[in-house]
């Protein structure tokens, strides 16, 4: 039985059409009329213990929507969610003792108080013994170099301090499964990194499940082994990652340094060829279907109108997949 | 449970503690209002040393535990949890591995050391300004102090079901005002209820905010009896039992509808 299972899971929200102005608002008083948007539609994937999955979408595909479902925080208008065999949204509390959650800004250390604090009270609610609990603040504090936080106030630390704070406070009491919804927004890249390197050592050293979303794809890239992908409410991708570039990054960028161009490439070859993205006097980028032509094709074309000098290849990253992905440049079967 | 819930009441207090000066000024404004109403009803007893059996050592040793009781009873936690609901900070206290209501009556208890604080040392300093009578007996102040305890669980689960009134409107400014004077007319905050016609004092008899301020202060002076004591005492468990039960039915059903705000 896979850690968490999710079968068939649709939310529907009923949005309140409100009319602008004083008499759209009182009729709405009156006569509320409801839209019905589906923000998640019929989705299911299992989880293993131990996977470090990235979720990832646009903006409003239904990311949030489905970890607030997983975390017991939503109620699924129909399907099943299963986390170590709880319910989540019945069994709140309990399943509140398995898992942790970080959400963008939203902290829960005490405002006013050194972070220390915030750490004691994490360690009593969820009855820490104080062997676990003085193991995991040592290694958090070596890891995301907590040191010198520990005794300052939250309210004054930055972002990304409070960050480093929060995420330890989120994997203290050694939670089964974290959930960690856009944890990197707003920070720094040497953050980033110490929070990426975090995440996966723990990963590695607790077996904890953690389920990442977030719009940065270099987390995703250099964090998890498998992606699921959303997209207005749908899943339309689920598996490995390197899987996940072979089959939607068939393109390759080259770009070329030429000199005494004969004419202008763009106007001289078709569309269906290759596409040039960029032309100047003497540079050129081009992106083309590595399964319907090779490199030597691509340099036997440009150098018929000019002379090349260097060249660089590329492979398409996981942004512009997505990004032709979001477009619909890419059409799933 | 407990230790649970007196951890996180000491976390609360040792972030209010951390606005002292607030502490001093709240005290400063109460001294304030105990000396204007001492002056006015030293100018009303000046015709007579008796209004309706009461001297005017009594209305004043009254004043003085009104006010310094009524942070206790009327601060509260409604705003607190307003507002955690409109900024949707109420997403991480959901996540706690405690339920909502203990979280949040550590988060009360917590809130009550700090107004007991500021009780105590208005008590002492007023009592030290315009003199103050002692309770009637050791066992008489036990109760006393009883009965307060037990209307802090009863204007916790009010507060509760008021601030969860934001997870429809948004907003708890209205009906916390609205709360606020309901509490101060019907607990004795503003005058002795004896002192209001008859149909407000049948009304004060129903609900329970009058055992919140008005009620101990009797048990005080020792004017009631063992019997009305006990009453008092029944009449409160039943309005926590019956205030529970509808602030969990109402924080079952809007937590099962939220749209949490704030993405």
């Amino acid at each position: 039985m896979a850690l968490i299972e999710v079968k068939d899971l649709v939310k529907k929200y009923k949005i309140s059409q409100k009319k602008h102005g004083v008499v759209g608002y009182i009729k709405h008083l009156i006569h509320p009329k409801y839209k019905e948007v589906t923000a998640v539609n019929n989705i299911s994937f299992n989880i293993e213990e131990g996977e470090l999955v990235g979720y990832i979408g646009e903006n409003g595909a239904g990311k949030s929507t489905t970890i607030k479902m997983l975390t017991g925080l939503l109620t699924p208008t129909s399907g099943k969610i299963e986390v170590n065999g709880i319910v989540p949204n019945e069994k709140r509390i309990q399943n509140n003792k398995q898992i942790g959650a970080v959400f963008g800004q939203k902290t829960q250390l005490w405002w006013d108080l050194p972070v220390i604090e915030s750490f004691k009270l994490i360690k009593k609610m969820y009855d820490l013994s104080d062997k676990e609990y003085e193991e995991n603040l040592e290694k958090f504090t070596k890891i995301l170099d907590l040191k010198d936080l520990l005794d300052k106030q939250v309210k004054n630390l930055s972002l990304g301090q409070k960050m480093r704070c929060e995420i330890a406070a989120t994997f203290l009491h050694n939670p089964k499964v974290v959930y960690l919804d856009e944890p990197t927004i707003g920070l720094d890249i040497l953050v980033k990194e110490n929070i990426r390197k975090f995440i996966k050592d723990i990963n590695k050293e607790q077996k904890t499940t953690i389920i990442l979303t977030t719009h940065d794809l270099k987390d995703i890239e250099e964090v998890c082994d498998r992606i699921i992908l959303i997209d207005k409410g749908n899943i339309i991708y689920d598996g490995e990652k390197e899987n996940f570039k072979n089959e939607y990054g068939k393109h390759i960028i080259a770009e070329f340094i030429i000199e005494n161009k004969s004419k202008n490439i763009t106007l001289e070859t078709s569309e269906e060829e290759f596409e040039v993205i960029e032309e100047s006097e003497n540079s050129i980028k081009i992106k083309f279907n590595h399964d319907k032509l090779t490199v030597m094709d691509v340099v036997k074309s440009v150098s018929n109108y000019c002379e090349i000098l260097d060249m660089h290849i590329q492979e398409e990253g996981l942004e512009e997949i997505l990004k032709e992905i979001y477009r619909g440049e890419i059409i799933n079967d | 449970m407990i230790k649970k819930i007196l951890a996180i009441a000491k976390q609360e207090t040792s972030e209010n503690l951390y606005y002292r000066f607030d502490l001093a000024l709240y005290i400063f404004n109460f001294i304030i209002q105990i000396t204007v109403y001492v002056f006015i009803w030293l100018a009303v007893y000046k015709n007579g040393n008796q209004i309706l059996g009461m001297s005017f050592e009594q209305i004043t040793t009254y004043y003085i535990l009104v006010v310094s009781l009524s942070p206790i009873i009327d601060w509260g936690i409604n705003e607190t949890l307003g507002n955690s609901i409109r900024e949707g900070e109420i997403l991480k206290e959901l996540l706690n591995p405690i339920s909502f209501f203990c979280y949040y009556f550590g988060i009360r208890i917590g809130e009550m050391i700090e107004a007991l604080i500021v009780g105590v040392i208005t008590f002492f300093i007023c009592s030290l300004l315009f003199g103050v009578l002692p309770p009637s007996g050791i066992i008489n102040f036990l109760i006393f102090l009883v009965v307060i305890c037990l209307a802090v669980i009863v204007v916790y689960f009010f507060e509760i079901i008021i601030g969860m009134i934001a997870f429809y409107t948004n907003s708890v400014w209205g009906i916390e005002i609205f709360k606020r004077s309901i509490l101060n007319i019907f607990s004795g905050m503003i005058a002795p209820i004896t002192l209001f016609p008859e149909f407000l004092q049948k009304i004060a008899n129903l609900l329970p905010f009058k055992d919140c301020i008005y009620t101990p202060i009797s048990i005080y002076f020792g004017e009631l009896s063992n019997i009305e004591i006990l009453q008092v005492i029944l009449k409160q468990c039943i309005w926590i039992v019956a205030l529970y039960i509808i602030a969990k039915i109402i924080f079952n059903k809007a937590v099962k509808n939220i749209t949490i705000n704030g993405g």
